[in-house]
């Protein structure tokens, strides 16, 4: 195949861009994941797996079987945030500006 | 690979690759990164990565921050494009009682010469106006900014490479040993022996200090970060809670749990997430979510980066904290004068690791 074939159609990742962080020293699809942003798109690597996967076991010699999915992430599927949202009141998520407005000497936010 | 180093860093992550990425740029020491996993499998690649100055308090803080987010625009020219932006930053508040607050942040924060507005409804709305009405005001600053964390981690790596640095991959550090004035850092794939050690383990460092026999006072705490679709331009700025990155995706999210090195996304915490999307940016309702990420910060007890020596075992140093994002191309500049000249530019008497032994903690 083509090295410029393309692997992951949200991302536009080709072969090439996948074997090349496999030389970096990837093993993994996470490894790929997270260098190329392979199957981080909308589809969340609904379609790129098993290329991925090929890909992986031809450059390492390993059966397809011995090679993993990427970890699958909530919610697996498109949703709105005004539905996550609902109404609720209380929340555990901090204020940035609360946080360095509190007390002298004990706020580090990101 | 040869077995002798000059230095050898333990962790790949955002502050072990810039550590040798800076040390390796006077091309004088042998230089072996070892990571136990591929590099961003730690925190750096769960992370929002805002270079963020502005709320860091006290304000000899908020000084360092401002110095590594000046380092910033020097390093993509160094390094190349790791999409840093500097946007500004905006954190909102919702009650005018916290006017006063704000004032009083800007103030101490001019001291060491932070430029913070404090901005009321207007003119937020002004600069960002896809913000909620219901806002208050907001503390403002040009300082801030936001990076593309996995093109920094892989840059700092490659750069590193090109100037002779080593790294090794999938290879645990399983035990350390120190004789002779060398360490001997036995791995999965072999040992190495070194003069310096630095340990950069981010949440796997307290790990790493009993290997040498220390305690190292540091805790994990999870962030939970939810992850739209590409959108068209939303927010201009880094706002307090979120970011809009190259690609049009929104990373949002500000949690902080004490559950140990646990990853996991968990309902709640992400209906609370999401309800801060809306609350701050009402029109993200109507935004789909592709998916939801979690991190594990290593917070050293006092909230403060432990950097430097460590005490009692000579040639053994230690960079771990938290905001190493921000902080990383400071650290390995800094990490790169005590190691090669002994002594650093910027006083690093805070930082160090005795401070915790001083007041009993
Ligand atoms: C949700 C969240 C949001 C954040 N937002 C921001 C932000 O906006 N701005 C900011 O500046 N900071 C932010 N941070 C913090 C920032 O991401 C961290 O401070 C930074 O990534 C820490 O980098 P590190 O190199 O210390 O750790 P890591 O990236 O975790 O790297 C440590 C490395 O050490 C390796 N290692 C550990 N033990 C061993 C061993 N025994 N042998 C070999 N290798 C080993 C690991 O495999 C790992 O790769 C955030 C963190 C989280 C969780």
């Amino acid at each position: 195949m083509d090295k410029s074939t393309i692997v992951c159609r949200c991302e536009e990742i080709n072969i090439d861009e996948i074997e090349s962080a496999i030389k970096m020293g990837a093993h993994t699809f996470d490894d790929i994941k997270r260098i190329t942003r392979c199957g981080m798109g909308p589809c969340q690597a609904k379609i790129c797996t098993t290329l991925v996967q090929r890909i992986i076991s031809e450059y390492t010699d390993k059966p397809l079987s011995d090679i993993g999915p990427s970890r699958m992430r909530m919610p697996l599927k498109l949703t709105r945030i005004g539905v996550l949202a609902g109404n609720k009141e209380s929340s555990s998520v901090i204020s940035v500006f609360s946080e360095s407005a509190s007390k002298e000497g004990e706020t580090k936010n990101d | 690979m040869t077995n002798q180093y000059d230095v050898v860093v333990i962790g790949s992550g955002v502050i072990g690759s810039s550590i040798a990425y800076h040390l390796s740029e006077s091309k004088q020491k042998e230089i072996l990164v070892i990571d136990k996993g591929f590099p961003l499998s730690g925190t750096s690649g769960s992370t929002q990565a805002w270079v963020w100055v502005h709320n860091k308090t006290p304000s000899w803080y908020g000084e360092l921050s401002m110095y590594s987010a000046e380092l910033y625009p020097f390093l993509e020219r160094k390094i190349g494009d790791v999409e840093y932006k500097r946007t500004g930053g905006i954190a909102p508040f919702f009650n005018e009682s916290d006017r006063e607050k704000a004032l009083r942040l800007a103030e101490k924060q001019a001291e060491v010469g932070i430029d913070i507005e404090v901005l009321n409804r207007e003119q937020v709305l002004e600069k960002e106006p896809a913000l909620s009405p219901t806002i208050a005001g907001a503390t403002y600053s040009k300082i801030d900014g936001n990076v593309n964390p996995f093109r920094l981690v892989e840059l700092y790596i490659k750069a590193a490479k090109r100037n002779g640095a080593e790294f090794s991959f999938y290879n645990p550090v399983i035990d350390i040993d120190k004789d002779n004035g060398n360490f001997t850092i036995t791995t999965k794939e072999g040992v190495f022996y070194a003069k310096q050690l630095i340990l950069a383990g981010g949440p796997w460092t307290k790990g790493l200090g009993e290997l040498l026999g220390i305690d190292i006072p540091v805790k994990q705490v999870r962030g939970q970060i939810i992850v739209t679709e590409p959108l068209a331009p939303l927010i201009k700025h880094t706002i307090g809670g979120m970011r809009q990155a190259d690609n049009g995706e929104i990373l949002i999210g500000y949690s902080k749990e004490e559950v140990g090195y646990d990853r996991r996304t968990t309902l709640d915490v992400i209906q609370d997430t999401a309800k801060m999307a809306v609350d701050y940016l009402p029109d993200l309702a109507r935004a789909n979510i592709v998916r939801c990420f979690s991190g594990i910060r290593v917070m050293p007890h006092d909230g403060f980066p432990i950097l430097g020596e460590i005490p009692e075992i000579d040639n053994a140093f230690i960079a771990v904290m938290h905001s190493g994002i921000t902080l990383s191309p400071l650290v390995g500049t800094l990490m790169t004068e005590l190691l090669t000249e002994g002594e650093t530019s910027i006083d690093l008497k805070r930082l160090r690791f005795n401070r915790f032994n001083e007041c009993n903690v």
